[in-house]
């Protein structure tokens, strides 16, 4: 609405400029040569103040008038007429022509290139909007610019964390917690959350930060599920399997019926039950992965590289392994590489078959890959 | 707001089109109400256009990211300042700057130009008409600063770094202001051309024109060379950088220009100089524009070039100066010529003037383009550098600043070389003793060092003497001096100031460039370095946080024997949102000389490379320039520039028409 | 001196001083002008010893050694051929492995760019324009 008002109020203002001036009478106006005869006048008073200071001798001032006089003749000549106010028909037509076209030229190309239903989008305004018609992305902006305010709000950092995993941004994930955790004090939940993050920072890996963390929030709330498993995985991730299967037995032991964990946990059981049965060496050793803790971030990264690469030619000999394959889409999802993703979750939904690859297609939809029918 | 900003730009281009024809068709046919059109279409068009300034400004104000150009120049974050002159801080709301400029002086034009000829004044007013429509064209179908993203991000990508500095906000309003400025003169000689007839009075409107654009070109160009000196870390003042030679050309014109506009006012001479130099200084600035524009020169100004802005602008470029041209061509012959003069006099002297200042202007010219002509005909891919001017451009200056004392001394019409030489012989010899107490007392000093001092010594003493002759002196006492040189004109105080000012930017370039030292150490915390008797100890680096980078501040104490100077902080910064990093040097000011501290790598062994620089009298080569700046000011303050109207008694009488 | 001599002095005049600036200008564009190439170039050139030129490409990766003190030593490739470079100064901030680049200097004797001034360019996304050319004539780079 502002914006029709106020093209209009411009049109109509634009269009005045133009035809004020058509319709006004004329003013009288000098012909040119009566103001060439005042610089020339000018010129002789300022011959004389030259004189008077000094810097000019009488001859020199002599020829100056003499030449400024004979100037002053020369326009005697040229009388010089003003112009005249409008007459005739060209006059009136070109005035007209002239007042159409600021409009029709106006609203041409404008009507061309403008988005006139397109409000105005202050980011503030944005910010303060109903957020039931945000985004995701404008109520995480709309929390971060919260936070950059009042960062020394515990809860908001508590509330952002887990939507910064959901997203994939690890990192901010693992900042959110560990601020939460310093100005809340440290809960199982947020300990565990923390050390969620960090794995998916390295890629899925348990690393010693991690495993420090989910200890933490076992020694807080010793039947914590969630890091209970984790620490599981860790010691799976590090070969101790036998180590890892105490774990999660216990685990499957003392979770109530309805728990969300007792699927996994159950699965996990069996596949590392089968594992200790192959005695295989699955994933990273335990070496490695104290190695990767050590590790600068640069080095970290390459060996996780190296270690995704692994896993992806070793399914590519051996493709029937429903975990491998989720582990390689996720892997590539959380090194920014969807792409790579995306290709590895073609190859594992044709690999595999029945409940792995529904299981496969599953995870590709919650990291928010395409799945093809 | 950015909508209707989008359409008053659009409205201001529509307007634009009849003031640049209307006007032009009323004096053609002498019709007094079409010529009337032209003023208030130049008053609202700049209204209109700073309407869309504004609109655009507001969106960088409330990181407004439905607008592309907002997104990709600016970042919630960033501190407001910096949103703000973000603004123009891009290609595309630079040329909106462009045209808010040109249509403001468009509008004094209008406003101011009461008294000028109908018919002049509507061809002035008309031919900025079609400058502006060219341009508002320019910007609306190829750099349209109001283009839309939908739906919008909630972050943008950032300034450049480099930009995010307070020069920015100075530095292209100003350059702007001198450039676009020029393209009054240009249309005051077009319209002269365009009637065939040039007046007396001519030049007395075009000289305040040309004062103000060469006094705002002058500190543009100055405020760059600083910025540039402070910010990309390397203490270079001027780099003969393409971009800087664009300014630099239309400078070194308008320069001849002004003076050429003296001749004419006073004497009538210099019809054809004057109306040339006025054409080709505003050409010169739609070329700087065009090489800025297009990126066919590599550059220090890398904005984003899009080659479809490069051929529009050449076609501009092409129809403004070939078309002002073949006019001066047809038309310069019919114009009656001037006053005559001997060779010795004030008019032969600034006729040497204009000849230096275009030729140097026509060798900058060449280094400028002979690579993109090399790689377009040979195919060959060359670079001419500061070498290539120093040996040109150099020798031209060298003469042209030895006989600048000379010109306001002379008469005008016939003058005494022999009685102005007499009359400089003060300041000849205290430039001799200069030259001789450099090469005795300054260690190091080069013969060439020495006479470049003496040069710049000659140059401010011949301003001084120049004023001191006019107020009387030796002649008269003290006291009638000083009477006198208050009841001086204005102008005279401006002109000995701009000549004085040059000289001590000479000094300065001389200074810096004779007897500049630099020290490279490879630094660890505690170490010292030593430099042009000052010591520098490395205290250590600390990380700290800004707005939207982190900096590692590098701290330095410094002292001289055995006095604490307090300490120099130099940092690295790292721009979080481009992931970007800049060197903001750290620079202390002694004097007129100056310290500059600049930070490399760390090494592998936790030590950091200073690169340490001293730099003797570097702040007068922006001192000069300010103070040629001032002297503008000065002599456009003068009352003589101001054009009165014809005074009554001359005033023909109003004939009211029964209508 | 008649009217027409003396006019005939001053044009003469003009017109030899505008001779010596043109001359002064070709001396200048042929001692000065420096060229610019990439490694491959190198091989089909012939070079005076101790002649200025422009040399551009990419910073190689893993290349980058800083020596003693405030040397430093990368190659410039422009992935066909590499060379060597050595370089006394701060690097520019832009600097980076596998980034644009130009070094402005002269070989030395022992076949080892020796360059006096380092550009990398402001923008992050910006190539130097001689180097992108460069690329793209090759083949191997394509911006986007």
């Amino acid at each position: 609405m502002f914006f029709w008002v106020s093209a209009i109020l411009l049109t109509i203002g634009a269009v005045l400029a133009v035809l004020a001036p058509l319709t006004r009478k004329p003013g009288s106006a000098e012909p040119a040569a009566s103001h060439d005869l005042e610089v020339y006048r000018d010129q002789l008073a300022e011959v004389e103040r030259e004189v008077e200071r000094g810097t000019l001798d009488s001859t020199e001032a002599d020829q100056a008038r003499i030449e400024i006089q004979r100037r002053i003749l020369g326009l005697a000549g040229d009388p010089g007429a003003g112009p005249a106010g409008g007459k005739g028909g060209f006059a009136r037509m070109a005035g007209a022509a002239a007042v159409l076209s600021v409009p029709l030229v106006a609203w041409g190309v404008y009507g061309m290139l403008g988005s006139p239903d397109v409000p105005s989008q202050p980011l503030q305004a944005r910010l303060e909007a109903d957020p039931a018609d945000a985004t995701v992305d404008e109520l995480v902006a709309r929390a971060e610019a919260h936070l950059a305010t009042n960062p020394e709000d515990g809860r908001g950092w508590d509330v952002i964390a887990p939507v910064y995993l959901r997203l994939g941004r690890a990192e901010d994930s693992v900042r959110a917690y560990a601020t939460a955790n310093r100005l809340l004090g440290p809960s199982a939940t947020r300990e565990s959350g923390l050390g969620e993050a960090l794995a998916t920072t390295t890629g899925g890996v348990v690393g010693e930060e991690a495993v420090a963390a989910f200890e933490r929030a076992v020694a807080l709330e010793p039947g914590h599920a969630k890091s209970l498993f984790y620490l599981a995985t860790a010691d799976a991730q590090r070969n101790l399997l036998d180590s890892a299967e105490r774990r999660w037995a216990a685990l499957l032991g003392q979770l109530p019926a309805d728990s969300a964990w007792r699927m996994p946990t159950e699965r996990a059981l069996t596949e590392v039950r089968a594992e200790i049965a192959k005695a295989a060496v699955p994933g990273p050793t335990a070496e490695d992965v104290d190695a990767a803790a050590a590790m600068s971030e640069a080095d970290r990264g390459a060996m996780i590289e190296g270690m995704v690469a692994q896993l992806d030619a070793k399914l590519r000999e051996n493709p029937n392994d429903g975990p491998g394959w989720r582990r390689l889409v996720r892997s590539y999802v959380v090194m920014g590489r969807r792409d790579d993703a995306q290709e590895a979750l073609k190859r594992g939904l044709a690999a595999l078959d029945g409940g792995e690859a529904d299981e496969l297609a599953n995870l590709a939809v919650s990291l928010g890959l395409s799945v093809e029918q | 707001m950015v909508e209707t900003g989008h359409f008053a730009l659009v409205l201001a281009l529509a307007l634009s089109m009849v003031q640049a024809i209307v006007p032009i068709a009323g004096s053609h046919r002498n019709d007094a109400r079409l010529m009337a059109v032209g003023g208030p279409a130049a008053v609202t068009a700049f209204a209109l256009v700073a309407v869309s300034f504004a609109a655009l400004v507001v969106a960088y104000a409330q990181s407004d990211f439905s607008v592309l150009n907002v997104v990709e120049n600016s970042h919630s974050q960033k501190p407001f300042i910096y949103k703000l002159t973000g603004a123009w801080g891009n290609h595309e709301g630079s040329m909106l700057l462009w045209v808010l400029i040109l249509t403001f002086f468009g509008a004094l034009v209008a406003a101011f130009g009461r008294n000028l000829p109908p018919t002049l004044k509507a061809n002035v007013i008309a031919v900025q008409g079609m400058i502006g429509v060219a341009f508002l064209l320019f910007i609306v179908l190829t750099s349209n600063p109001f283009t839309r993203l939908l739906p919008a991000p909630m972050e943008g990508q950032d300034l450049n770094p480099v930009l995010q500095d307070i020069g920015l906000a100075i530095h292209p309003p100003l350059l702007y202001l001198g450039y676009v400025g020029f393209s009054v003169c240009f249309a005051f000689a077009v319209a002269a051309l365009i009637e065939g007839r040039i007046d007396a009075a001519w030049a007395r409107w075009v000289r305040p024109w040309t004062l103000a654009a060469w006094m705002f070109l002058t500190g543009g160009i100055a405020m760059g060379s600083y910025w540039a000196y402070y910010e990309l870390g390397w203490g270079g003042y001027w780099f003969w950088d393409p971009v800087e030679n664009a300014s630099f050309m239309p400078w070194l014109a308008g320069t001849a220009l002004l003076h050429s506009a003296i001749v004419m006012e006073k004497r009538s001479a210099l019809k054809i100089w004057t109306l040339l130099l006025a054409i080709l200084t505003f050409s010169l600035s739609l070329l700087g524009t065009f090489l800025v524009r297009s990126g066919v020169l590599t550059s220090v100004h890398a904005f984003a070039t899009d080659p479809t802005r490069g051929v529009f602008i050449l076609g501009i470029l092409v129809i403004f100066i070939g078309g002002s041209l073949t006019l001066f061509a047809l038309r310069a012959q019919s114009l009656t010529a001037g006053g005559l003069f001997q060779p010795i006099s004030r008019e032969g002297a600034l006729v040497l003037n204009n000849l230096f200042l275009t030729t140097a202007t026509a060798t900058v010219f060449v280094g400028t383009l002979y690579p993109l002509f090399v790689e377009a005909v040979f195919g060959d891919k060359i670079s001419v550098g500061a070498p290539f001017f120093n040996l040109t451009f150099g020798p031209l200056m060298l003469p042209l600043l030895a006989i600048v004392p000379f010109g306001p001394l002379l008469a005008w019409k016939r003058g005494d070389l022999a009685g102005a030489g007499q009359r400089l012989l003060a300041a000849f010899g205290a430039a001799l003793l200069t030259v001789l107490a450099v090469l005795l007392f300054v260690d190091s000093a080069s013969v060439l060092a020495a006479l470049g001092t003496g040069l710049a010594v000659w140059v401010m003493l011949g301003a001084v003497t120049d004023l001191a002759l006019k107020a009387g002196w030796p002649r008269v006492s003290a006291a009638v001096g000083v009477r006198r040189l208050a009841g001086l004109p204005r102008s005279v105080f401006g002109t000995a100031l701009a000549h004085f000012g040059l000289g001590v930017t000479l000094l300065g370039i001389v200074g810096v460039g004779a007897f500049e030292q630099e020290a490279i150490h490879s630094s660890k915390p505690g170490d010292r370095i030593e430099i042009a008797g000052y010591a520098l100890t490395f205290q250590g680096i600390n990380q700290v946080a800004g707005p939207n980078y982190v900096e590692d501040q590098g701290h330095f104490a410094l002292s001289r024997g055995d006095a604490a100077l307090g300490t120099i902080m130099s940092s690295k910064r790292l721009y979080t949102a481009r992931g970007m990093p800049t060197t903001e040097a750290g620079i202390r000011t002694l004097g007129v000389s100056q310290l500059y501290v600049s930070l490399g790598d760390p090494g592998e062994d936790g030590s950091i490379v200073v690169r340490v620089w001293w730099k003797p009298l570097v702040t007068l080569i922006w001192g000069g320039a300010l103070a040629m700046m001032i002297a503008g000011a000065i002599s456009l303050s003068d009352r003589r520039l101001r054009v009165g109207a014809p005074s009554k008694r001359w005033k023909q009488p109003t004939v009211v028409a029964a209508e | 001196m008649t009217r027409k001599q003396k006019r005939l002095a001053v044009i003469g005049g003009g017109i030899g001083f505008l001779a010596l600036a043109t001359a002064l200008v070709f001396v200048a564009l042929g001692q000065q002008a420096s060229y610019f190439f990439m490694p491959a170039d190198l091989k089909a050139a012939t070079l005076a010893p101790g002649q200025r030129i422009r040399l551009g490409g990419l910073v190689e990766k893993g290349t980058v050694v800083r020596g003693q003190g405030t040397e430093v030593t990368f190659a410039v490739t422009d992935t066909e051929e590499s060379v060597k470079v050595v370089y006394a100064g701060i690097l520019p901030d832009l600097f980076r492995e596998e980034q644009g680049v130009i070094t402005e200097g002269s070989f030395g004797t022992d076949g080892v760019f020796r360059a006096d001034s380092v550009l990398a360019k402001h923008d992050e996304t910006y190539m130097p324009k001689e180097v992108a050319d460069g690329l793209k004539e090759k083949g191997v780079w394509n911006p986007n």
